[in-house]
């Protein structure tokens, strides 16, 4: 278990962060300028909080309340940063027995250990700047593991790669973190890594967290527009609650009513503005003659359409009542690209878009949102 | 040293907004030597360019194949080497450039690092005095070595009262060199201690290391190149002092007559004695020049990145 609470201002930022997490690996979700690397600075101990309270797995780092900061020497923290700042002057070994008595046996055999478990061996007398990039992260990372941190913090551990070797490497050190068990929390602008990488995710937008959740409630929930938009949720409609019933609520949105089935408790009140979230892989398409006209099917063409490595996004035009009525395309509609070269979608005028009441998310509208996120 | 001290740390400088009155059309174009080369020629400029280029390297390299050929056309040099003014003027620089650099690297790093690493008030205007001894004439800079560490100067009676006396002394000769050569140290280990990535510095922290562990184990070690370069720099301006020196400290053989001071004075009375010095000089520089360019490749290239 993670438990951070801290504040720090600096001039024209405030860094109010609090999040509490027990999955062993958790990740922090945000643009660039969010915060995230001050976070873990804080959490570090290399970046004193104006005022915080910091505790992994009963072991209080900092708690200015008690007067207690523990200095990043005695945090035990295995800290990765970003590039992975390798010592350039000293070598594999060099880097990894770094603050380390390295004369004594147990300690030599725990690095010799390392080297096994990160597949290093055999590179031990090389310089930072003769390993390749996948080969720097796990010499920073036994690093950090040679002194049996308590908690690992990982600062963009793929954003030095290029994509190829990213892509591996994405694996690879999810499968590692998985077998390490140990409590660690991940830096990431990139929702795929944070999803690769972590069980938990924590949204930081301009300083705050915005949502913290198990990584699929906050996918299939998120607790506000400008979290949608961070983890990538690409129809974001405007409207209005019409009306709620036994079976779900209708929403009004341009000129078309729809229909959706929020958890209960959770729909706004009728007649409360919202953004209807609509995840652009939970819309289907079927040709148009075959489908039935029922609750939630539109029938529109394709106005453009860009691949996206192994998916394509498809923008769609409703033929009548359209969801988004001053705007060139109602909706993102990302499929496959085995089901794009099935389908066709180019070949037949029109298509029917078949949206299930469970996709429909209903949020607050955007002018609802924190301060934060309106400052951002 | 480390990030948590009550100054405020340093933070990677943003770029600054270029001055909204530069026109547009300032920007520096970036043209490959092949095109210059081949633009200038085509200008009919290659003459006067090539022209003014040899002449630029006369000038430069007249005076030291001067020295050099006279040297070795008429004298025999390693005999000229034994005299007892010669060895005393070698000796006595040899003596005071160590003793200034050691104070140079033992003054000059802190303030090196202090620059590099924080913000505090007065940073700025510290930062532009360390420049000061570079652009004072060293006829100056003695006269107010004078004025503050002289018997009448200053400070002078509270040296006095500790039974020290600094003019016309070999200490002089240390306090003068330093005040006229740190500089090109201490300017050459701050850019140094900039270009350490800080994350290495936290990195270390976090491996249990402590503040002053790290700045021996990591910062020295990675900004080593840009501080040996500064050091050599400033040894051999401490090495060519004159000006300050002969204010300050007088031109004392064996006391204060340092090898510059020395060809001064052999000019009149030794012309032997005196060139074989500056050809000595000749080859340290030399060879300081081809230890630069090991270090740090051509001169001053990184020293200011």
């Amino acid at each position: 278990m993670l438990e951070v609470q801290v504040t720090r201002h600096f001039p024209g930022f405030r860094l109010a962060v609090a999040f509490t997490t027990t999955a062993r690996r958790t990740a922090l979700l945000g643009p660039s300028g969010a915060g995230k690397s001050l976070t873990l600075r804080v959490i570090a101990g290399l970046l004193r909080p104006d005022q915080g309270r910091i505790v992994v797995e009963g072991q209080v780092l900092c708690d200015t309340a008690q007067g207690l900061d523990l200095p990043p020497q005695a945090r035990r923290v295995g800290y990765v940063p970003q590039h992975y700042a390798l010592f350039p002057h000293l070598d594999v070994l060099g880097n990894i027995g770094f603050g380390l008595p390295v004369r004594s046996p147990a300690v030599r055999r725990q690095i010799a250990d390392l080297l096994d478990l990160l597949g290093l061996a055999g590179l031990e007398r090389r310089f930072p700047r003769q390993l390749s990039g996948g080969q720097q992260q796990r010499v920073a990372l036994a690093r950090a593991l040679a002194r049996r941190p308590r908690l690992l913090l990982l600062d963009e551990p793929l954003s030095a790669l290029d994509a190829p070797t990213r892509r591996e490497l994405r694996e690879a050190l999810g499968d590692l973190l998985r077998r390490l068990d140990l409590p660690t929390l991940i830096v990431t602008h990139d929702l795929a890594d944070a999803l690769a990488l972590a069980d938990h995710l924590v949204v930081l937008d301009a300083g705050q967290v915005l949502q913290s959740g198990p990584a699929p409630d906050v996918l299939a929930h998120p607790a506000h527009v400008r979290v949608a938009q961070i983890v990538g949720i690409r129809n974001l409609l405007p409207g209005w609650v019409e009306a709620h019933d036994e079976t779900g609520t209708t929403v009004r949105v341009g000129q078309r009513r729809l229909r959706a089935r929020p958890p209960t408790g959770q729909a706004p009140p009728v007649g409360s503005p919202v953004s209807v979230c609509l995840r652009s892989d939970r819309i289907r398409l079927q040709p148009a003659e075959t489908t039935a006209e029922e609750a939630n099917t539109a029938f529109g063409r394709v106005v453009d359409e860009r691949w996206e490595g192994t998916t394509v996004a498809l923008r769609l035009r409703l033929a009548d009542a359209r969801l988004r009525p001053e705007a060139a395309y109602d909706l993102e509609v990302e499929i496959l690209g085995a089901t794009y070269e099935a389908l066709r979608p180019r070949d037949r005028a029109l298509w029917a878009v078949q949206i299930p009441a469970t996709a429909l998310h209903l949020l607050p509208a955007a002018d609802a949102t924190p301060a934060a996120v309106k400052n951002a | 040293m480390a990030d948590r001290g009550h100054l405020v740390p340093s933070r990677p400088a943003r770029p600054r907004p270029a001055p909204a009155l530069a026109p547009p059309t300032s920007a520096p174009r970036n043209r490959s030597l092949v095109t210059i080369v081949r633009a200038v020629g085509r200008s009919g400029a290659l003459v006067p360019l090539l022209l003014s280029a040899g002449l630029f390297a006369v000038l430069v390299l007249a005076p030291v194949v001067a020295i050099v050929a006279r040297v070795l056309l008429t004298g025999d040099l390693l005999a000229v080497l034994g005299r007892p003014v010669v060895i005393a003027a070698l000796r006595l620089s040899l003596l005071t450039t160590t003793l200034s650099l050691g104070l140079t690297l033992l003054l000059g790093t802190p303030v090196a690092y202090l620059l590099a690493r924080y913000r505090f008030p007065g940073r700025t205007l510290l930062d532009s005095l360390i420049d000061l001894p570079i652009v004072l004439p060293p006829a100056v800079a003695g006269l107010g070595l004078l004025m503050a560490f002289g018997r009448r100067g200053l400070f002078g009676p509270a040296l006095e009262a500790l039974g020290l006396t600094l003019s016309f002394t070999t200490a002089a000769v240390v306090v003068a060199q330093t005040f006229v050569a740190a500089p090109f140290y201490v300017r050459a280990a701050r850019a140094a201690f900039l270009a350490v990535d800080q994350e290495l510095e936290r990195v270390a922290h976090t491996l249990g290391v402590s503040a002053w562990a790290t700045f021996w184990r990591v910062t020295v070690p990675v900004a080593l190149p840009g501080l040996v370069s500064g050091a050599l720099m400033s040894w051999a301006r401490a090495l060519g002092e004159f000006g300050a020196t002969i204010m300050v400290a007088g031109s004392f053989p064996g006391r204060t007559q340092t090898m510059p001071l020395a060809i001064y004075a052999a000019l009149e009375s030794d012309l032997e004695a005196a060139l074989a010095l500056a050809a000595l000089l000749v080859l340290v520089s030399l060879g300081l020049l081809g230890g630069l360019r090991r270090v740090t490749g051509p001169l001053g290239e990184r020293a200011d990145a």
